[in-house]
Order: structure tokens, then C-alpha cells, then sequence
């Protein structure tokens, strides 16, 4: 097994123990759970970036040594972690736990970082677990040979992860009870993450056009993947007006972001799945 | 912190007060948000429906998925082409003339906000974040807020702001909204895609116009496809295609270029893309002693000997690939088949000239795509304004800060009223930075 697999594997079981630390939390108040529960995000945080580079320097394989220079130089096609549908669920998983780093000062609500943890998790499980998943490093197809991969994959997985944080928010909401965070807390951090995760996305889909352009003659082809870009997009543009310009507030608001991350995840898997069109790279197989 | 400024006191818009003219109504409803809503909720809805039905496919693959009259209704309703639709563009042009008249309604009282500088009462003052300086000028209070600009004065005291550039961050991503409209309306109106295929050492010099009719078009100039290159990974995937193209203008190579993708060639205001590639059988021959590269439809002659490859075969009766060979005898067509794994169908005599199949190669040739897109220009102004529209609206915010005289000292005070928790906080430090200097 590569060493990057193993890397993650760990990744994935402190993801885990992340989850756990919140239920002692809840089982015990105590506030030093949650100062442990933030050193141990950073330190998985820091081992999953570490597993994606092994994987980005593992895909130069093989290296050979150039003995006058005393150096192993990489000799085969290489390129960063972004290509298929395992490595955009790993890196998934990197950018939620990077969005709630990101985002700690507002995060102070432990259900929230518990579930966003859990998601993590998730993710991560799914792509190292599921038989339908291929784990192998694959080299690239030329269509995404291009410099526009990195900046086009990460502005959408951070949207795709501040939207997460939303969805979660709007859930909360929606099922609140005792004992739960205040619905005004919950309101207020789902503004938070879409405000995060709207420019990014919209970064995200222009990213993907101006590539679009070069890699396929146009910068807009309705294929499905562009089209339920745009539909979530819409989405959250609703949202921010309903909130801002028509005063929306509450379960409204709420179920709107449940079901603008709804069409995120169709956007992200649905669409593979169901539809077919340019984007099949991410598809499962 | 709000991403517009808060208007949900006049929840009320959109609605004629009573009194007002028609045409005051109308413009109330074309600028309202509950439209903007009301348009937007339908163009998703219209996306939803375009990636759910097949769009633009042949007709045989409606008919497998629905029964003909689905289909003919479907047509009918323009649900096959959604995107090209008409009712899709009027529902485009709905949102920007939307965009439009919201943005000039909200335009007018955005500018008189901005040149609204007034101190407001020390009442008014003592309920924001504030603190007193005593026995201090306004000057030295105004040191403490380095990196504000001074937006008024009078003989009360002064008015610092700081980011207020983020208010004007929703006209510039709603402008250029319409900006990125506009430009792919130039692109729709002026612009032209299309595909051209090209053997090795082919000219061309039109393209096959993309769309339901598929006319040629001629390009004026040509393109030559010297040489294809393909490469594969060892797991049998595509690593790389570059075709080398020449451009041919007025007989004479103008341009000598690698087309790969990502990586176009523009010439004379259209881009050369590489699309696809395919390979079509070439079979050498050996006629009478001569060696022939002959193509699938290509013809031959040699003395009175004219022959032609009219079909190929992967696999002939499992005897492997093969030819089938066409020739003139006198005023009739004949033809035969050669076969190249089978010695006694491999050689032949045809008129008396001794044919022989030597082999069978692939010819490989690109599907280059051809674009012109006058439009792409305003596109990318636009892509490039909403991004900076996009940071200065969610990743810049608004303070003001509020130096008050009174009998007593300065009275300082501020609000930021889209994001209230940081601008506490920066107001805490400049608080305690202006306190430790007074000991």
C-alpha cells in the first residue's frame, strides 16, 4: 500500500476520534474538551495535508536517481491530488476542515464543528471504503492538464464545504430542541458560511469558464455540470436576497440553505451519476 | 454584516402605493427584489428541466425515452433545446432589464448615503460602541484613527470612515452580471463554432458550422495538418495529442503551430482548438512491384489498371481484416476482396498486375474545432469586476467613526453596520491603545 493511503487512513480514524472528543464534550460540558478538540483539528488537518502532498509527489512516480546530482528526479506524469472521484472526496474532507479553521472565531458552536467533523469523516470513509471508488493514482487525460484545475477545484470545494457549514445550520434550525445552540446563533452562522462559500463559488464557476474556454472552444456549454453550477448558484443568490434585500428570516431562510446544499450535492455526485456530459472525470469509474 | 444594505424596512416595495401612475407601477414591479426572485426561482427551474431532458439529441433518442406525442409536445414547448429557447431568452432579458431598473432604483439612495456625513446626537452616539477621551482635542483623537478618511466636519466634532467602497460592491457585481449577458449576446448574435477533420497532409479551408444544419463555411483561410502525434499512458489512457498545424493564407504558410488541448491557436480572430481525433484504415499495397498507400475511397492507376479500397472489415468470416477492392474491367465494375491474413486471398492478379496486400495501418486524423467569439473580451471584463465586485462587498466592510466635543473631552463613537462583531473588536484595541497612552 502507498504510503499516502496509509496517511490518510490515519487521517480518517482521527476524524473519528475528532467526533468522538465532541460526545465526551456533550456528555460532560467540560470546556477542556473543546480546547483539546481544536488542537487535535489542526494536528488532522496538518496530517491530511501531508497525506494529499504524499499523493501529489507519489504520482511523480517513478522517481529515478540522477546520481550526479546525488538526487532522485520524478520521471513519471505527476500531478496534484484533484483528478478523480476519490481524490475530489479526500480533498472534500480537507476543505471542510479548512473552512471551519477558517471560520473558528465564528465556529464557537460545538454542535456544528461536531457534525462538520462527522461529514469530514464521511467523506473520508466513502472514498476509502466504497467498492465502487477507484483508489489508484491515475495519470491525467489532457483535458485536465492545465494549471486552471488547481484554482477551479479548490474555489469550488471551499464553496462546496462553507456550504456544508450552512446546510448544517439550516438543519439545526429547522429540528431545534433543548439543549441545542440558540436559533439566532444558528441564523447568524449560516449567513457566515454562505458569505464564504457565495464568492467562492461563483470564483469556482468563472474559474471553470475561463478554463472551459481554452480546454473546449467555450466558455459555457449548458453541459449538465455547468447548468447545476448555475442552478446552485441561483440558489444561494435567492438566499442572500431573501435574507438581505427582503428581510427573510428564519425557517424560510433555513430551508433554503437544506436545499441549496441539496443542489450542491447533486452538482458535486448527482450529476455523475445521473447525468452524463464534459465533467465524467469525477464519475466513480 | 450583510452582503446588501438592509432594505427589509420597506418590505412593502413592489407594491403600488395607491395614487401612483401605471407606468410607476410597472417600474416599481420591474425593480422590485420579489421579481428578481420571482425571475431567478424560474430560471432555475428552466435548468432543472434542460438537464433532466436530452437537449439538442437526435431524434431517435427522444423516441426511445418518450412515446411520439410526449416528444411532440415536448418540441412543441421547447424543452428538447431549453437553452436556446426563446421563452429561456425572454426569461434572460427579464432578469436584466430586472437587474437594471433594481439597481438604478437602489442607485439614487446608495449616492445620497454616501455623501450623508452628518454627526448624529450624543444620545444617538452613547448607544453605539463608544468611550471618552478627556481633556483631549478632536486632533488627537483623530490620530488614533490612522487609516480612516475624514468624510465631514463641522464645528461638533468629525466624521472618519473606512472601507466604504464595500456599499458599492452590489452595483458593481449587478453590472457586471449584465456586462457577461451582453458579451455572450455578442457572442450568440456575431459569433460561429464549428468542427473540421484532417487526414495527415490534408488542406482544408471551410469548417462544418455547428447546429442542426451543418452547412460548410468557409474559412478564408486554410489549414494543413502536417503531422498528428498521439500518446498514450501505459494504462492505455491518452496522455497527450498535438496536431501541427499549418495556416495557409493567400498560398503562402502564414502561421506554424502545435495545436493540443488546452492549448488553442488563435489566427485572424478565431481560435483553433483540439477537439477529438479518430483513425481511419490505410492499406498498403504492392501494384505490379509498386508500393501504394491507398485510403478507404481513395483510387489508384496504373496503366489501365484503376482500382479502389471501397470498404474495410475488422474481421472477415474470423479470417482476420480486409479490403474489398473495386476496378474497372472495359465499362464494368468489378470487385474482390483481399484479405491480409490469408496468403491465398492476399495476393491476386487484377487485369493481369500482380496485387498485393502488404498490411493494414491506422491513419489517424484530428477533429480540430473552429471558433469565433467577438464577445469573449466582454466576457472576461466582466468575469473579472464581479470577482473584484465579490471582494469588496463580502471581504471588505464598512466603519465609521465619530469624534464628538463635548464640555468634557472627545466623545468617540462607531458602528459598521454590516459587520458589528469584528469592528467591536478593533474597536476595543483602538479603545485600549488610546487609554494607555493617557497613563
Amino acid at each position: 500500500m502507498a504510503l499516502n493511503s496509509k496517511i490518510l487512513g490515519i487521517v480518517t480514524l482521527l476524524y473519528l476520534c475528532l467526533f468522538l472528543i465532541h460526545l465526551l464534550y456533550f456528555a460532560t460540558k467540560k470546556e477542556r474538551f473543546l480546547r483539546v478538540m481544536w488542537v487535535f483539528l489542526y494536528f488532522t488537518f496538518g496530517l491530511h495535508s501531508v497525506g494529499l502532498i504524499f499523493r501529489w509527489v507519489e504520482s511523480y512516480s517513478p522517481w529515478t536517481w540522477i546520481s550526479w546530482l546525488s538526487l532522485p528526479l520524478p520521471n513519471g506524469p505527476g500531478h496534484a491530488p484533484l483528478s478523480n472521484f476519490y481524490e475530489s472526496l479526500i480533498f472534500y474532507s480537507w476543505c471542510i476542515a479548512l473552512v471551519v479553521i477558517i471560520m473558528r472565531k465564528k465556529l464557537k458552536v460545538p454542535l456544528i464543528t461536531a457534525f462538520a467533523s462527522l461529514a469530514a469523516l464521511f467523506f473520508m470513509g466513502y472514498a476509502s471504503l466504497s467498492p465502487s471508488v477507484d483508489r489508484q493514482i491515475q495519470p491525467l487525460i489532457p483535458a485536465l492538464q492545465s494549471n486552471w484545475l488547481h484554482v477551479h477545484v479548490f474555489t469550488c470545494f471551499i464553496a462546496y464545504a462553507a456550504f456544508a457549514i450552512s446546510f448544517l445550520c439550516g438543519l439545526f434550525y429547522m429540528f431545534s430542541m433543548r439543549g441545542m445552540p440558540p436559533k439566532e446563533t444558528l441564523e447568524e452562522l449560516n449567513y457566515q458560511s454562505v458569505m464564504v462559500g457565495f464568492p467562492m463559488l461563483t470564483a469556482g464557476i468563472l474559474t471553470g469558464a475561463v478554463w472551459a474556454h481554452y480546454a473546449w472552444g467555450a466558455y459555457w456549454s449548458w453541459d449538465p455540470k455547468e447548468t447545476w453550477s448555475l442552478i446552485t448558484w441561483i440558489v444561494y443568490a435567492l438566499f442572500l436576497h431573501a435574507r438581505f434585500a427582503r428581510g427573510w428570516k428564519g425557517r424560510k431562510i433555513a430551508m433554503l440553505s437544506i436545499i441549496g446544499f441539496g443542489s450542491v450535492i447533486f452538482t458535486y455526485i448527482g450529476v455523475n451519476f445521473i447525468l452524463s456530459g464534459l465533467h465524467s472525470y469525477g464519475s466513480p469509474r | 454584516m450583510s452582503a446588501t444594505r438592509s432594505n427589509a424596512g420597506n418590505a412593502g416595495e413592489g407594491e403600488t402605493p395607491p395614487g401612483a401612475s401605471a407606468i410607476d407601477a410597472v417600474y416599481r414591479f420591474l425593480s422590485s427584489v420579489r421579481f428578481a426572485i420571482f425571475v431567478l426561482s424560474c430560471i432555475a427551474v428552466s435548468c432543472i428541466i434542460g438537464t433532466l431532458i436530452p437537449q439538442q439529441a437526435p431524434v431517435q433518442e427522444y423516441l426511445s425515452r418518450y412515446s411520439p406525442s410526449t416528444y411532440a409536445i415536448l418540441r412543441f414547448l421547447g424543452l428538447t433545446e431549453v437553452f436556446h429557447s426563446p421563452w429561456f431568452l425572454f426569461l434572460a432579458g427579464l432578469f436584466v432589464v430586472n437587474l437594471f431598473f433594481c439597481s438604478l432604483a437602489r442607485l439614487g439612495r446608495f449616492l445620497r448615503g454616501q455623501r450623508e456625513h452628518r454627526l448624529p446626537t450624543e444620545k444617538a452616539l452613547e448607544a453605539m460602541p463608544h468611550f471618552r477621551l478627556k481633556g483631549k482635542g478632536i486632533e488627537e483623537a483623530r490620530a488614533l484613527f490612522r487609516g480612516y478618511r475624514q468624510a465631514g466636519n463641522d464645528e461638533r466634532g468629525m466624521v472618519l470612515h473606512k472601507g466604504s467602497i464595500s456599499r458599492s460592491g452590489v452595483y458593481v457585481i449587478h453590472g457586471s452580471i449584465i456586462i457577461i449577458l451582453i458579451g455572450s449576446l455578442l457572442g450568440l448574435m456575431f459569433g460561429y463554432r464549428g468542427t473540421v477533420t484532417l487526414a495527415k497532409g490534408e488542406t482544408k479551408d471551410a469548417i462544418m458550422k455547428q447546429g442542426t444544419s451543418g452547412s460548410p463555411m468557409a474559412l478564408g483561410f486554410s489549414l494543413r495538418l502536417t503531422d498528428f502525434q498521439l500518446s498514450f499512458y501505459p494504462n492505455g489512457e491518452p496522455k497527450d495529442y498535438v496536431s501541427s498545424i499549418e495556416i495557409v493564407d493567400k498560398g503562402e504558410v502564414v502561421r506554424k503551430a502545435d495545436v493540443r488541448v488546452n492549448h488553442p491557436l488563435g489566427y485572424g480572430g478565431v481560435s483553433i482548438y483540439q477537439a477529438t481525433y479518430g483513425s481511419d484504415p490505410a492499406f498498403l499495397f504492392d501494384i505490379g512491384g509498386e508500393k501504394v498507400r491507398l485510403l478507404q475511397g481513395s483510387a489508384y492507376r496504373k496503366g489501365d489498371l484503376t482500382i479502389m479500397a471501397v470498404r474495410f472489415e475488422r474481421s472477415i468470416h474470423n479470417f482476420g481484416p480486409g479490403v474489398l477492392i473495386a476496378y474497372l474491367e472495359g465499362n464494368e465494375t468489378k470487385t474482390s476482396w483481399f484479405v491480409k491474413d490469408v496468403p491465398r486471398l492476399r495476393e491476386k492478379d487484377l487485369m493481369g498486375v500482380p496485387v498485393r496486400l502488404d498490411g493494414i495501418e491506422s491513419e489517424y486524423y484530428t477533429g480540430l474545432e473552429v471558433s469565433h467569439d467577438p464577445g469573449v473580451g466582454v466576457v472576461w471584463t466582466g468575469f473579472a469586476m464581479i470577482l473584484f465586485g465579490l471582494y469588496i462587498n463580502f471581504f471588505m466592510y464598512e466603519r465609521r467613526i465619530y469624534l464628538l466635543t463635548t464640555p468634557g473631552g472627545v466623545l468617540v463613537a462607531g458602528s459598521a453596520p454590516r459587520n458589528r462583531e469584528a469592528f467591536r473588536e478593533e474597536f476595543e484595541k483602538r479603545r485600549e491603545k488610546a487609554h494607555g497612552t493617557e497613563q
